[in-house]
């Protein structure tokens, strides 16, 4: 997040590490729910590496639940999810976190670790029990707090941070974990718009440079549609269109889905992308 | 300052408060001039032989024994408030330490003498309650998880206290005094069992000290960073359990140790598990063993029960953390 507005980063560091193999992630009829209403009615996907797909949809339409669903939070109820060619529920917990990292939603910090301390903690699925850091695992740290923009912040309390630093320190964390897959729900949602937009840029950065597998949930169609290279639309726990952003988001679709007439198409006249405004 | 000096500092001031133990009593073991001059003059001495006989079955062994039973309770309130994101959760509160008390006066009332056992079973009984109330949402939140550990250490103090009232009354005292927690009579026996416990406490919770540290700030977070979330939950309080379970049965119940010393060993030491983990334990040692010398020194020519200091001190600290909460 250092390159603040100023749109691409020439990439100088490509990443060696993820390996083309173990960086996809399917989704393969995914049922999935709480009590005895599925969420989820079948939903397929695929995510690979080097890209950015997107997830929309209206509240309550299953996103935050597919989040849970792949990563194992909320048991499968049918289909199958892989990650890396091997099926979620023979993945070992210490090696699903070394192929996948999830920023979860805001969870409210209870203890005051410093946000160095934090997220160093991302580095857990990479280290023994009593080993201490590596300068592998520094080095790691460094880099996930200069892309959530936080070194500054190093030292202080996680308990005083704003809520917007709050989830630039989740982010960070969940990048020091250094996996192929990066999984974000809704990571910018409590950010001004200087750093909403320095965390999209940071995404495709990942994917582009260092060949990562990006999902992110998002609630911004514009930025989504901005800087995804596909989107998916969930509606009522089902895929309503899959594809790149020009071609799903499109009035037919977001009329279907948000059922809002007010909401319309339009293509952004600096960059060409589609994106949406309201025209009450 | 650095973690490590913090921690030295604390090493230096349980060892402080350790050998002051040893030394204050009836019979006062600090002159040490003296001591020399008696050993130099005869192993003979009546006064000698009256110093080791003192030191070695009870000061000692009665210091060791507090110094255990404030590691296993602190031990035990830092698993329990790191596994239920919980600042407020303790052995006592959440009602393990009076569920072995209840096992054991049940066993002393059938007439069985060792008493370890049923402790066990009565503060695991207790623990896999409060494990299924959190797990099926009933007490999952902060006070409702506190008042279901209150309740139940409620019920258990109610049914210990219906069985002791049958003893006759010389036993009945005694039990009392156990009860309120005291380390008063105890012996090496007791420090055999306790001191192990310790150890092996303080090197399974080390080994823990990350997960801790992921489950405390958040169990879907830490699902993700590939800790085993029910798996760390159950260890946790089944090792909570059974070094209450233990203290109980060595020294009766003593409570809010467990509150105390995991918040000011963060405080002093820092957050992180890997740091807070040695200084709670010393922290255990320096309010148990400290309380145990205001205990059997506040009042000339009698003993109080340790549970009442740790009370006290315990309770004001409770009430303390609730305001700076709200």
């Amino acid at each position: 997040m250092t390159a603040k507005c100023s749109g691409v980063v020439p990439g100088a560091e490509a990443d060696r590490r993820p390996s083309p193999g173990t960086a996809t992630l399917q989704g393969r009829g995914i049922r999935a729910g709480y009590k005895e209403d599925d969420v989820l009615h079948g939903i397929d996907f695929e995510l690979h590496a080097g890209e950015v797909l997107g997830v929309v949809g209206p509240n309550g339409c299953g996103k935050s639940t597919l989040l849970r669903a792949i990563t194992g939070l909320l048991p499968l109820r049918g289909g199958e999810v892989t990650i890396g060619g091997e099926r979620l529920e023979n993945l070992p917990a210490m090696e699903r976190a070394r192929r996948c990292a999830v920023q979860p939603q805001i969870e409210a910090p209870l203890f005051d670790y410093t946000v160095g301390q934090f997220a160093l903690l991302g580095r857990h699925p990479h280290r023994g029990a009593l080993a201490p850091a590596t300068n592998e695992d520094r080095a790691a740290v460094e880099r996930a707090m200069d892309d959530a923009d936080l070194a500054p912040l190093a030292t202080r309390s996680i308990r005083s941070l704003s809520t917007g630093e709050w989830q630039r320190a989740l982010l960070a964390r969940a990048l020091a974990q250094d996996a192929p897959i990066l999984l974000l729900d809704e990571p910018a949602a409590h950010l001004d718009p200087g750093h909403r937009f320095a965390v999209h840029v940071l995404l495709r950065r990942l994917a582009r440079e260092r060949r990562r597998a990006v999902l992110c949930v998002s609630h911004d169609l514009n930025l989504a549609a901005e800087f995804c290279d596909r989107l998916m639309i969930l509606s009522e726990g089902r895929v309503r269109a899959l594809g790149k952003p020009e071609e799903v988001l499109i009035a037919e679709n977001l009329q279907a889905v948000f059922r809002c007439d007010a909401l319309r198409v339009m293509t952004n006249p600096f960059t060409g992308r589609p994106g949406t405004v309201f025209a009450p | 300052m650095n973690a490590p000096l913090r921690l030295g500092l604390l090493a230096a001031a349980a060892v402080a408060v350790v050998v002051a133990a040893i030394c204050i009593g009836p019979t006062q073991l600090l002159d040490l001039p003296r001591l020399l001059e008696l050993m130099r003059s005869g192993p003979a001495s009546p006064e000698l032989e009256r110093a080791q006989l003192v030191l070695w079955e009870l000061r000692l062994p009665r210091v060791l024994l507090a110094a255990a039973a404030g590691i296993n309770l602190a031990l035990g309130g830092l698993l329990l408030q790191a596994i239920f994101r919980n600042p407020l959760a303790e052995p006592y509160l959440l009602g393990l330490s009076s569920g072995g008390a209840l096992g054991a006066v049940l066993a002393l009332s059938a007439g069985i003498t060792i008493v370890t056992w049923p402790a066990l079973f009565g503060s695991l009984l207790v623990a896999t309650i409060v494990l299924l109330l959190c797990r099926r949402k009933i007490a999952a939140d902060l006070p409702s998880l506190l008042l279901a550990g209150v309740a139940l250490g409620a019920l258990a103090q109610a049914f210990t206290t219906a069985i002791i009232l049958r003893f006759d009354p010389g036993a009945l005292r005694s039990i009392l005094f156990w009860l309120m927690g005291s380390f008063a009579g105890r012996g090496w026996a007791e420090v055999g069992m306790l001191a192990p416990a310790a150890v092996l406490g303080i090197i399974l919770v080390l080994i823990l000290h990350r997960p801790l540290d992921l489950i405390a700030l958040g169990g879907e977070s830490a699902h993700h960073l590939g800790v085993r979330v029910r798996l760390l939950q159950l260890g946790g309080i089944v090792l909570a359990a059974v070094l209450a379970a233990l203290t109980v049965a060595a020294c009766g119940t003593i409570g809010f140790v467990g509150l105390m010393a995991p918040h000011l060993a963060r405080r002093l030491a820092g957050a992180p598990h890997g740091v807070s983990i040695p200084a709670t334990a010393l922290l255990g040692v320096i309010l148990t063993v400290g309380a145990d010398l205001a205990a059997r020194t506040i009042l000339a020519g009698t003993e109080l029960p340790v549970g009442v200091i740790t009370g006290a001190f315990g309770c004001v600290f409770f009430l303390a953390l609730l305001a700076k909460r709200n």
